[in-house]
């Protein structure tokens, strides 16, 4: 990026003051190409104002210039570019050395953006306008769609960002008060003094709020004398825990509140709940009221006093408060000139900091509102503003006074910062003779103190922070002996006679530009036709307008706009009331709201043996399994000669995966028969079974091999996806039968291995003395214990690959040991380890089924040839009665085995269809290269006439190439199952 | 203070599923009762008798631990002479250093005393027998779960990072049970706060947990652990300088 290396120098900054900034470090910036320079604790936008740039952005809409209005992050105007991040907020973002900052919405540049002249165009865009224009004629919404696009949206996306490290932390408390003005300093302190424990959060970087910007008593200094004295008393409290710069940006049930403070969100849980949030100054609507030097009277107090900065030289203060003389003053003292006090009311309410500006020969304009603002020449800054007499509500006389003026002060009035609270529940009441708004129906364990309570002197406000924090406190103490209980104080003084709001602070302009919501460059015209189009409720007219919901999201706008669309619709202001408010209170990143993400690993026992073998590792849910042992490269080879070594040799397989439970007790066969298909009752000691499970619609949902090793021991495998739901279908189905059985999900206590190929005796009994491993000893389908390698084992002779197999299960922290025994075992036996696709080539090419690949949400026992695992007998096992009406009712489809005998032809997939008379009939399930048999075999469903052996079916392969292959019999491989019966 | 006999986890048939990772760290393993325990990460143990005090994470998965559970478990181990807690989620500390932690009404988890002297789990494990008409079954605890330690005065700001649990020293008293979820895995938390004795015979307990989670999950909750102890520059710590306070 080019850039002027001219500094601007900061002539804007005041000799002394600045309770941010630290003048003995000067930091150096950019912004729009140039350079600045500001001190450590400056934002973004005081250090530009420091320099005298007031120009930060361009509107939305009509491109027009903006600068600050409220110094508290709560408007558009201050959104600017950093290079990695869109829409920052210039007065909320801290100053960084070297920071590169530019404006956004320009064509051009910031300064001469070519984008301004839309604004010529303006009447032809009226609210709502590309509702109505751009889907005529036909077809037209396409070309039209890309430049609507093109300037929708603010700031630039940089696609190179790297995601930073966000976090989240869970935070208990007794007590949470939000925001650390007056009010909730005195709640914070008070109950500290009960006993709570407290959190006191505030957005800003410093306690205070208020008292450190404002000015309540003549002479300017005893907002800061309170100021230090809470400080000091919550500093030295060791009940308080203090969060700045945090904001709670949303509530949700039960006092719980989102805090994001840096990089991380806490999630904060309070059992009693004090919002001290304060209020939200609004603008007075005027034309061109948006020019860069019209700001609130808060943004001119928080410039000078928080950043030292001067706002302008020549001031008017337009007013319906006591706070508008008060900020007269802090210019005075900063030594502005302030020419005028346009005052709205009939005349001040006489006070100390009134009768103190009068003795300084400001002239006062009762009655007068400001009419106009004039830009500079330049078209980008206030030069005057017209005071006329007002004659009526929101009317003005036909003339004027013009004021020379580079700067104007709004100090009309308030609404709370009710977002947080209504999202509580609280709900927003107007009161049309003081011109507030109140909020009502507080839930349980929530209070509201300070001015968001409709409290403003600072009596009132320290007053109701008390008051809240006492009755928090004596409700906690109910339940903590840690907190006491006290008197409660006295009800509060109506402070309503304080009511800062001038009622009607609106004056349309016949060239509008009166601006409502800066945020989208609204203006009364707007609001008002969109209840004239019919949107008349306030929920209709924000979105028919887009009135509040940009990124202000109607904190500067909500009162102006009820108030116009009350009297449009001739409804009180209490009837129209407001939008609803709903979290987050702030934009917040993605990042915050994801933290850091965890995803759960499990790793087998044999983890570190498969990476030295050179295993390529998958993932099975959470779980790392070896695919095959070799490189990426040779993957078909390594997967083949794995599937031969096993036939022809021995092979190794961890299977620790599998789910493990322990049915044990009286009724364990009794349980074992209810949830399996098959009959469990009379199996013997010392032997498996393969069981199957069926849900209550009698589809198949699970297998395993369950072993007795005790008349009440029944250790039964499962999935290694399913063994969660096994274990809880196990406990749900015991609550109702209240059988005398103990259920233990011990998956993660055992780890297996599976020793499979017609050496596997051969290598197994060199390391395995106490058990008989002969085939009239331990025959097929036999369990055992003994050791193995040194290691206690249950030993099972299983077939799932179809040759001569043991499983070994072994405690979960022995498997490396285990591993290592029979790997060594086998050197001489050329035992080589086998990964999951072998497995899967074994299965298939054995016709055993995988349940979830070759089964699906429908699949019946029968459908998938496996009627011989239910028991007729018995009278009762989960889904016996559906599985019953199924079968009487006749089967629509079967799983059958296939084989391709063209070698040339593609290997169909899985999930590829089954294609007859151009009709999807069927789809395959697994689908592999045999190496035993020298061609692809698979399984598939049919329908039922082509489930005979014999039957060819057409398959719809990859680039819908069609493959035909014939129906064969299962099991591919050793139909008399002479091999693994050895 | 018992004796080390420097070893290699290979030594031994049982291996904690850390041990590769705790190589990767520097480990000095070492024999100890029985047990293949990391030594220490640093040779001067002073410097982790410190970080214990600030923060650390101990491996104790090949210490000895057991589990009972059934309708008849709690009559069954009290007639063993075992002191069971009265309602679920607490637990209580034996004579011997033992930790008795009641999970249900029914399910207890017996924890080894550090110093692998009161062979508690194994005691109770070699009296149970599946022979027995009583309702109370073994569990394979030793197997189905890892065993950690965390422990320091930052443990509690380290683990509200992964844990959704109050655990304020008024909340969560000393021997309380949480069984939550830890870094998204299921997990038993067990508050057993580390009595550091000074060296003018003076004692003071420092916050620590037991945290016992799926044996086969244990390598990622410990990255979990280490990532979230950063912070506060926390570290794993041998278990020399754990003995070391006893």
């Amino acid at each position: 990026m080019a850039t002027t290396h001219s500094t601007n120098s900061q002539n804007n900054r005041l000799a002394s003051g600045g309770l941010l900034i630290d003048r003995s470090q000067t930091l150096n910036f950019f912004f729009a190409n140039k350079h600045f320079q500001g001190f450590a604790g400056d934002s973004i936008a005081s250090a530009l104002a420091a320099s005298g740039q007031w120009l930060i952005s361009r509107s939305f809409k009509y491109h027009r210039p903006r600068g600050v209005l409220t110094m508290a992050g709560q408007d558009a105007n201050s959104l600017v570019q950093l290079p990695s991040d869109p829409n920052v907020l210039a007065d909320k973002t801290a100053l960084v050395q070297g920071m590169n900052v530019d404006g956004q919405n320009y064509s051009g540049s910031l300064e001469k953006d070519l984008g301004r002249h839309i604004e010529k165009v303006g009447g032809f865009m009226p609210v709502g306008f590309y509702y109505k224009a751009f889907y005529k004629p036909k077809g037209a919404w396409e070309k039209w769609a890309p430049l609507i696009r093109k300037k929708a949206g603010l700031g630039v996306l940089d696609e190179n960002f790297k995601p930073g490290y966000y976090d989240k932390a869970y935070r208990f408390y007794d007590l949470v008060v939000v925001g650390a003005g007056p009010a909730g300093m005195t709640a914070a302190i008070q109950a500290a003094e009960q006993g709570a424990k407290v959190l006191l959060v505030d957005e800003n970087p410093v306690l205070g709020g208020s008292l450190s910007y404002d000015r309540i008593d003549a002479q300017g200094s005893n907002a800061q004398a309170l100021r230090l004295a809470m400080i000091a008393d919550i500093e030295a409290h060791e009940n308080i825990e203090v969060k700045l710069d945090a904001l709670c940006n949303g509530y949700f049930a039960d006092n719980w509140l989102p805090i994001i403070q840096g990089a991380r969100m806490y999630k904060v849980r309070a059992k009693e709940l004090i919002m001290a949030v304060g209020s939200l100054e609004q603008q007075a609507v005027f034309h061109n009221n948006d020019l860069p030097g019209v700001m609130m009277s808060s943004a001119i107090a928080r410039l000078i006093r928080l950043y030292g900065v001067r706002p302008g030289k020549r001031a008017v203060v337009v007013t319906g408060n006591d706070h508008g003389y008060a900020v007269a003053l802090e210019m005075l003292d900063a030594g502005i000139e302030v020419a005028a006090i346009a005052e709205l009311r009939d005349a001040p309410i006489q006070s100390d900091i009134v009768q103190e500006l009068a003795s300084r020969g400001v002239a006062i304009y009762n009655n007068h509102a400001v009419y106009a603002a004039k830009a500079s020449s330049d078209k980008k800054h206030l030069a005057g503003v017209e005071l006329r007499k007002q004659i009526g509500r929101g009317k003005c006389a036909d003339s004027g006074e013009f004021i020379d003026c580079d700067l104007l002060c709004m100090a009309i009035g308030y609404t709370p910062t009710y977002q947080l609270v209504c999202q509580a529940g609280g709900q927003l009441s107007y009161d049309d003779e003081t011109a507030l708004f109140t909020l009502q129906k507080l839930p349980k364990a929530l209070q509201i103190a300070g001015s968001v309570n409709g409290n403003w002197s600072t009596d009132a406000v320290c007053g109701d922070g008390y008051r809240s924090a006492v009755l928090a406190c004596n409700r906690l103490a109910q339940d903590n002996d840690h907190i006491s209980a006290i008197a409660e104080p006295a009800p509060l003084a109506d402070d309503s006679a304080a009511s800062p709001n001038y009622s009607w602070p609106i004056f349309p302009h016949p060239k509008g530009k009166e601006f409502v919501d800066f945020d989208e460059d609204l203006q009364i015209a707007d609001i008002v036709n969109a209840t004239r189009d019919g949107y008349e409720h306030i929920q209709l007219v924000k979105r028919y307008s887009t009135c509040g919901m940009g990124p202000s999201q109607g904190r500067h706008s909500a009162l102006a706009t009820a108030r116009i669309v009350a009297e449009a619709t001739g409804r009180s202001v209490a009837q129209t009331g407001v939008t609803t408010a709903r979290p987050p209170f702030a934009p917040e990143r993605l990042g915050h709201l994801a933290g850091r993400s965890f995803y759960p690993e499990r790793f087998t026992s044999m983890h570190q043996r498969h990476l030295d073998a050179g295993a390529q590792m998958m993932q099975a849910g959470a779980w790392y399994r070896p695919a095959y042992y070799g490189t990426t490269n040779q993957r078909d080879a390594c997967i083949n000669a794995e599937v031969d070594n096993v036939r022809n040799n021995v092979g190794l397989v961890d299977v620790s995966t599998l789910g493990g439970i322990e049915i044990r007790g009286p009724d364990a066969a009794e349980l074992m028969n209810r949830i399996y298909t098959f009959g469990f009752l009379k199996q013997p000691i010392g032997r498996a079974r393969y069981a199957l499970m069926t849900n209550e619609a009698g589809v198949v949902i699970d297998d395993g091999v369950s072993c007795r090793f005790h008349d009440q021991l029944f250790y039964v495998t499962a999935t290694t996806g399913g063994v969660d739901r096994v274990y809880q279908s196990m406990l749900k189905w015991n609550a109702q039968w209240c059988l005398d059985v103990d259920i233990a999900n011990v998956t993660s206590a055992w780890c297996a291995v599976n020793i499979a190929g017609p050496k596997a005796r051969e290598v197994l009994q060199k390391v395995c003395s106490d058990v008989d491993l002969s085939s009239e000893a331990f025959p097929y389908m036999g369990v055992r214990e003994g050791h193995v390698g040194g290691v206690e084992a249950r030993l099972i002779r299983v077939g799932f690959v179809g040759e001569l197999g043991f499983e070994i299960h072994v405690p979960q922290h022995c498997g490396e040991a285990l591993w290592d025994a029979l790997i060594e075992a086998g050197v001489e036996q050329g035992i080589k380890p086998f990964g999951i696709e072998a497995q899967r080539v074994l299965r298939l090419e054995k016709g055993h089924i995988i349940i979830g690949q070759d089964t699906d949400a429908m699949s019946t026992p029968q459908e998938v040839q496996m009627g011989w695992a239910v028991s007729t007998k018995k009278p009762f096992f989960v889904g016996q009665r559906v599985i019953k009406e199924l079968n009487s009712l006749g089967q629509l489809r079967a799983l059958v085995g296939f084989v391709v005998d063209d070698l040339n032809a593609p290997i169909p997939l899985e999930s590829h269809l089954i294609i007859e008379d151009d009709q999807m009939t069927g789809r395959i399930t697994s689908c592999n290269y045999s190496p035993t048999l020298g061609k692809p075999v698979g399984m598939a469903y049919v329908q039922l006439h082509k489930a005979e052996a014999g039957s060819e079916i057409a398959i719809r392969s990859t680039g819908g190439v069609m493959v035909n292959a014939k129906v064969v019999a299962l099991p591919f491989y050793d139909p008399q199952t002479q091999r693994q019966a050895l | 203070m018992s004796e080390f006999v420097n070893t290699t986890p290979q030594s031994s048939l049982r291996r904690s599923m850390l041990c590769r990772v705790q190589e990767t760290l520097g480990a000095q393993f070492a024999e100890h009762q029985g047990a293949i325990v990391v030594r220490h990460f640093n040779s001067q143990l002073d410097e982790e008798r410190a970080q214990l005090k600030s923060l650390a994470i101990i491996d104790l998965s090949t210490l000895p631990r057991s589990g009972f559970k059934g309708r008849e478990a709690p009559q069954w181990l009290t007639d063993k002479g075992v002191n069971i807690p009265e309602t679920p989620n607490q637990a209580v500390k034996q004579d011997d250093g033992s930790i008795v932690a009641r999970l249900s009404m029914q399910e207890h988890l017996i924890l080894s005393d550090l110093a692998i002297s009161a062979s508690l789990p194994a005691k109770l494990e070699q009296s149970w027998s599946m022979q027995s008409d009583v309702a109370c079954y073994s569990l394979p605890r030793n197997d189905s779960h890892a065993w950690l330690y965390l422990t320091g005065s930052e443990v509690r700001a380290m683990l509200s990072k992964v844990c959704g649990i109050d655990l304020r020293d008024n909340e969560f008293a000393n021997l309380s049970i949480a069984q939550t979820s830890i870094a998204r895995i299921n997990g038993i938390l067990i508050r057993d706060d580390l009595v550091i004795n000074g060296s003018d015979e003076s004692s003071s307990a420092i916050p620590a947990f037991h945290l016992l989670c799926d044996s086969s999950s244990v390598a990622f909750v410990w990255e979990s652990m280490c990532d979230a102890m950063n912070e506060f520059d926390g570290k794993p710590v041998g278990f020399a300088a754990l003995l070391n306070e006893q």
